[in-house]
């Protein structure tokens, strides 16, 4: 804790600045897209924590990797909060709620698979497309396939990924999508309810800002969706994904694979 | 467990400064409110030590669910003083966070084919767009709006 002091006093700094500056929001014709403080304070830890200029060690990125995770939790009982008082609500929006789940399990299989099949990708698609690639889907596909087999890698590799980029490109896209006014509010909502905390903090984030008048709608049915992905996930991921990943992998992959044994790394 | 109160508490301070700053809630005001929220936090952090089968973001938001709901006494203070925290001013931080271990990464995704990437950024556009429109053609059958 001592020596976790920096760490606190930039984010202090970070949070400030990024709070000063405030909602910026670029038209781009087809839609707008949306730049908001929790995007700054990203951009500004990613610059200071950017290797080359050595201002961080690898022991402090750690430490604030586990810290984002007790922050996480602070957001997740404010949302709480939001959910006692209006529990009729959600209650009215089950069916919308339960579907959706299916919606978040069986998008990131249906797109990503063929893709990463016509991409030439072998059994590295299985992990990289099963989900969304979060800590608890690594512990899955690194119990059953290994950590080091091509499976793994896949996983590993999105995982990779998402820290770097997923909250930013979640946020662009929610705002955007948004913006082009053929989703609901409330049904982004869902969507931006993934199942990773700065995924679904930045994406809700983005639609709050593109509808203002909706935004506590917004954190309410993220929460909702999110809450069910945290308690639903791991058993869908074992019972559900991973098989049907594998599957429609031994059946795809003659069909759409490329035909070259190059192995993506 | 004293750690992360520390922890809790000093991340709670962050928000209600960026809350004053972004939107205009004097710190005072929202303090009883970030005291509410870092309280669920740790009973909630406090039932997963007991009972660790149930993440503890689960134990957590079913804390601040309970105790803000009708049957809970004192539930519209709670209520009133929990929303004096706007989420996003919660949210900031994790993103701040988020950024600062981003570097520990940076080597690993340089190593990373192209197609890994692609595919990364298709796998997180099929989750965020199947659950909207899945939740969108329910509430159309629905006839919600």
């Amino acid at each position: 804790m001592r020596k976790d002091w920096k760490l606190h006093i930039i984010v202090l700094f970070f949070v400030f600045i990024g709070e000063a500056i405030g909602v910026k929001q670029f038209n781009l014709g087809v839609g707008t897209v949306a730049l908001f403080p929790m995007l700054y304070v990203l951009l500004m830890g990613g610059i200071v924590s950017f290797p080359k200029l050595k201002w961080m060690n690898e022991v402090q990125m750690k430490k604030a990797a586990g810290i984002l995770g007790i922050s996480f939790m602070l957001f997740v009982a404010k949302l709480g909060s939001m959910l006692g008082p209006s529990l009729p609500k959600i209650f009215e929006a089950g069916a919308s709620l339960a579907v959706q789940e299916i919606g978040h399990v069986i998008g990131t299989i249906i797109i990503g698979l063929p893709i990463a099949l016509l991409l030439g990708m072998k059994r590295e698609s299985i992990g990289a497309t099963f989900s969304i690639d979060r800590e608890p889907n690594l512990a899955i596909i690194s119990e059953k396939y290994g950590a080091d087999s091509p499976e793994g890698r896949g996983a590993l590799g999105v995982y990779i990924c998402g820290t770097v980029f997923g909250a930013i490109y979640l946020a662009l896209l929610a705002g955007f999508l948004g913006s082009l006014g053929i989703f609901h509010p409330i049904s982004l909502a869902m969507g931006a309810g993934v199942g990773s905390g700065s995924m679904m903090a930045a994406a809700s984030g983005a639609l709050a800002v593109t509808f203002p008048n909706d935004a506590d709608d917004i954190a309410l049915f993220a929460a909702a969706a999110n809450l069910i992905t945290t308690i639903l996930g791991t058993y869908i991921c074992v019972f559900f994904s991973l098989p049907v990943t594998a599957r429609l992998y031994e059946w795809l992959e003659p069909i759409i694979g490329r035909k070259s044994k190059e192995a993506e790394k | 467990m004293l750690e992360k109160t520390k922890v809790l508490a000093l991340i709670g301070f962050i928000a209600i400064v960026g809350n004053w700053v972004g939107y205009d809630v004097s710190p005072i005001v929202a303090l009883p409110g970030i005291i509410l929220i870092v309280l669920f936090t740790i009973i909630g952090l406090g039932l997963n030590t007991l009972i660790p089968k149930m993440p503890a973001v689960v134990w957590i938001s079913l804390i601040a669910l309970i105790a803000t709901t009708p049957i809970f006494p004192g539930n519209e203070w709670i209520v009133e003083k929990t929303g004096k925290i706007n989420f996003m001013a919660l949210a900031t931080p994790i993103l701040a966070y988020a950024g600062l271990s981003l570097g520990k990464d940076l080597e690993s995704f340089k190593k990373l084919g192209w197609r890994i990437v692609v595919v990364s950024l298709v796998v997180y556009t099929g989750t965020f767009l199947f659950a909207t429109l899945f939740a969108e053609i329910v509430f159309k059958l629905q006839g919600r709006f």
